[in-house]
């Protein structure tokens, strides 16, 4: 529907303002053709929706496979490709190489491998993602792990500009990907473990010279926050946050090394000329360190893109006990909420609730939990928009050195980044989920720049008294905060969902499988198991009156380090059960990328 | 892994006998003592409070089972000491090991920390959060 809309509006813009935003035109323009995956979410709404219907419910027993890439690089694989007319753009973990791909001829047209300091592997720890880079203007941009953005001309691969985002010295280095938004590159920032202070910084794409920069903690000024027009959602209404929001919240200067990064995915209005994204944990883990709610970490913010100034922000987990890092994607949909048409903002947290707020002021509208078993917070209560905590499964109240045990969900929470997928057919979102629980231990930890600044010892299982997997694949109403349907998954699906115009959703599994579903009823349709654990993000694009579907595999990331998670645990004999240390039995590394398409008949 | 869970189910049947005979069962070499499997020395304490400080699990696992690290269960059966502590202080880049030179705690715990981690690989300590011996 939006991308309806934005086709209408599109010449219009561009009769009113022919000189202003000629990128997010053509980043428009490439996205609003479904043959092209030209973001990583498909659009700017970060819907992961396809209008391709080519293969679907019907016919999606018949896909096979069509070619194979190996990007020569064994570590976990997160993104996706891209696709932009007759030219795919596949990029690969650390050390962030990019080959753009003839897709005629199936030939490497360009190959770019950047030279990094290896000192950067391991403040990755514990592993060396990617994912993936952004196209616009002819240009592709790679956000590279040592902390360099750098933009190559699509024709050539030769560096046109870079810029240095971060300080990879004191471990702020980069996972997330670019994202182009009208004439600007909008970048994050990880180290969350390392103490660094988060931040959202926008370059010029045009040459890369710095537009803004908005820190998540901290001065109003240095997080372009106004505290007479910027709002959140205080007692049931949106009302200015006031001087020091932030400040006030924090111990002394423990905001310096407080955390807040921002990782994930981000979605851009363009109507409201608002940009979404979510800012992850405080640091420490310990939250003995630092009393205070810890603002604005754990919150959902919308800023202007031209400005970067905070329009508002709303804290989902203030004072974070449990490491629900709150960089999640926000997801943007027009749809009926409790029945009334919203323009909505929709985004499942690692806390395990699902919130859906109106974007245009941030607006609490429903916060409900879309695992059952999460039980930290008995709800979030709608008024003060604060989750109600249960004192039994504090980590704070508990105290340093006290092993609090059975908090569901566990810290890589009820959902991770893999993002999730909205339906304009149906309204209803798709959300790979983890399903999982732990029990935390916090302990005092001192700050040395550059090194490791955690604080706690966790120990992950299963959710217990539950089906025995480790995840599962749901559909969720945003509008009344209900789960429509689950399916049971062996493992957490780490893997980014697609929904198609086909009537299908895909995702992936961590032994490997990519799997097709039933939008109405989940019921499983198809399936295929590629070389590794995926962890990538499905993506599909026409070529020559052909649809595709395709997706990385090559497990890693923090779900393949939990593969061995719960060895040994030592507590309550729960690690034995089913978890992640049968993953081992299914796959091993891998780095390859998987096109399907359906064989022509004859 | 089995290993250390007989060695674990061995200690819980010594820790009945010292009941019985009225003696703890005690560990002592000229890196550690340990009593009861988890119960350790002064300095072997400080290796692991080392070793939760710096992240270590974070790679090497809760458990020291080995994640994306190796398991130090395992290669602490083989590494020399000196090897121990070069690696610990110029960190293996290439795989992922970081280089904790810059860390005074870890430096200053070099010995404390490979006491405690030889006590997990000779089994002799039999879980990985250890407590403090009181004499």
């Amino acid at each position: 529907m939006n991308r309806r809309l934005r086709q209408v509006m599109l010449p219009l813009a561009l009769a009113a303002s022919p000189l202003l935003a000629h990128a997010n035109a053509d980043v428009e323009k490439l996205t609003a053709d479904p043959k092209n995956w030209a973001m990583q979410a498909g659009d700017m709404y970060n819907q992961r929706y396809s209008k391709l219907k080519q293969v679907n419910d019907a016919n999606v027993n018949k896909l096979q496979v069509a070619w194979m890439f190996s990007t020569g690089v064994l570590r976990g694989h997160e993104g996706s490709p891209l696709v932009v007319g007759d030219m795919m753009y596949i990029h690969s973990p650390f050390p962030n190489k990019v080959f753009a791909m003839d897709l005629n001829t199936n030939k490497i047209v360009w190959k770019y491998e950047p030279k990094q300091d290896p000192a950067v592997i391991p403040q990755m720890c514990c592993d060396t993602v990617n994912r993936g880079v952004a196209y616009g203007e002819g240009k592709v941009i790679l956000q590279q792990a040592d902390s360099m953005l750098v933009a190559l001309d699509a024709k050539t691969g030769k560096v046109v500009w870079s810029v240095k985002n971060g300080e990879p010295k004191l471990g702020a280095v980069n996972t997330n990907a670019p994202h182009i938004f009208k004439d600007k590159v909008i970048t994050g920032i990880s180290g969350g473990e390392w103490g660094v202070r988060g931040f959202i910084a926008a370059y010029n794409l045009k040459d890369g010279t710095p537009a803004w920069k908005g820190y998540s903690v901290g001065p109003d000024d240095e997080m372009l926050v106004d505290p007479n027009k910027t709002t959140t959602w205080i007692d049931g209404k949106v009302q200015p946050v006031g001087a020091d929001s932030s400040l006030k919240t924090w111990k002394e200067d423990q905001w310096k090394i407080g955390g807040g990064t921002t990782w994930g995915w981000y979605s851009y209005d363009k109507a409201l000329n608002l940009m979404y994204y979510g800012s992850g944990n405080p640091s420490t883990w310990n939250p003995a360190q630092r009393p205070g709610d810890n603002k604005w970490s754990m919150s959902i913010w919308a800023r202007d893109v031209d400005t970067g100034k905070v329009k508002w922000v709303y804290q989902m987990t203030p004072y974070d006990e449990w490491d629900f890092d709150g960089i999640n994607e926000m997801i943007l949909a027009d749809i009926n909420v409790k029945g009334k048409p919203t323009k909505a903002l929709v985004h499942f947290d690692r806390n395990g609730f699902g919130y859906t707020l109106d974007r245009t002021n941030g607006a609490l509208l429903v916060a409900e939990k879309f695992d059952p078993t999460v039980n930290w917070a008995t709800n979030v209560d709608m008024k003060s928009g604060r989750p109600q905590v249960v004192s039994k499964y504090s980590t704070a109240q508990n105290g340093p050195d006290v092993n609090t045990k059975g908090v569901c969900p566990a810290a890589l929470g009820s959902k991770d980044q893999q993002p999730a997928a909205f339906s304009p057919d149906t309204k209803l979102f798709y959300v790979p989920t983890n399903h999982v629980c732990m029990d935390y231990e916090p302990f005092a930890v001192e700050y040395t720049a550059g090194q490791p600044y955690v604080g706690a010892t966790l120990s992950m299982y299963p959710a217990p008294g539950s089906h025995g997997g480790m995840g599962n694949f749901i559909a969720w109403d945003a509008g009344t905060g209900k789960i429509v349907w689950s399916k049971a998954e062996k493992f957490s699906v780490w893997s980014g969902a697609l929904a198609t115009a086909g009537n299908l959703v895909f995702y992936g599994t961590l032994e490997g499988y990519l799997k097709a579903v039933r939008k109405s009823d989940g019921k499983e349709l198809w399936k295929f198991k590629t070389p590794s654990g995926i962890i990538g993000n499905v993506f599909t694009y026409e070529h020559k009156g052909k649809q595709y579907v395709g997706v990385y595999s090559g497990i890693g990331g923090w779900a393949g380090i939990g593969m061995a998670a719960g060895l040994e645990k030592d507590t309550d004999g729960l690690g034995a059960v089913g978890g992640y240390r049968e993953l081992n039995q299914y796959t091993d590394l891998g780095g390859s990328l998987t096109v399907f398409a359906i064989p022509a008949a004859n | 892994m089995h290993r250390v869970i007989l060695a674990a189910v061995a200690a819980g049947a010594l820790g009945t006998l010292a009941i019985a005979d009225d003696k703890t069962p005690a560990v002592k070499t000229d890196l550690y003592t340990v009593v009861d499997g988890y119960k350790v020395d002064p300095n072997t304490l400080k290796g692991f409070r080392t070793w939760r400080s710096a992240a270590c699990d974070r790679c090497h696992g809760a458990n020291q089972e080995g994640l994306v690290g190796p398991s130090l269960v395992n290669s602490l059966k083989t590494l020399t000491k000196d090897e121990f502590k070069a690696i610990v202080t110029e960190g293996r880049l290439e795989k992922g090991m970081v280089s904790f030179k810059t860390s005074k705690a870890v430096m200053d715990n070099l010995d404390n920390l490979y006491a405690y981690l030889k006590g997990r690989a000779d089994g002799a300590i039999t879980r990985a959060k250890v407590e403090e011996l009181k004499e």
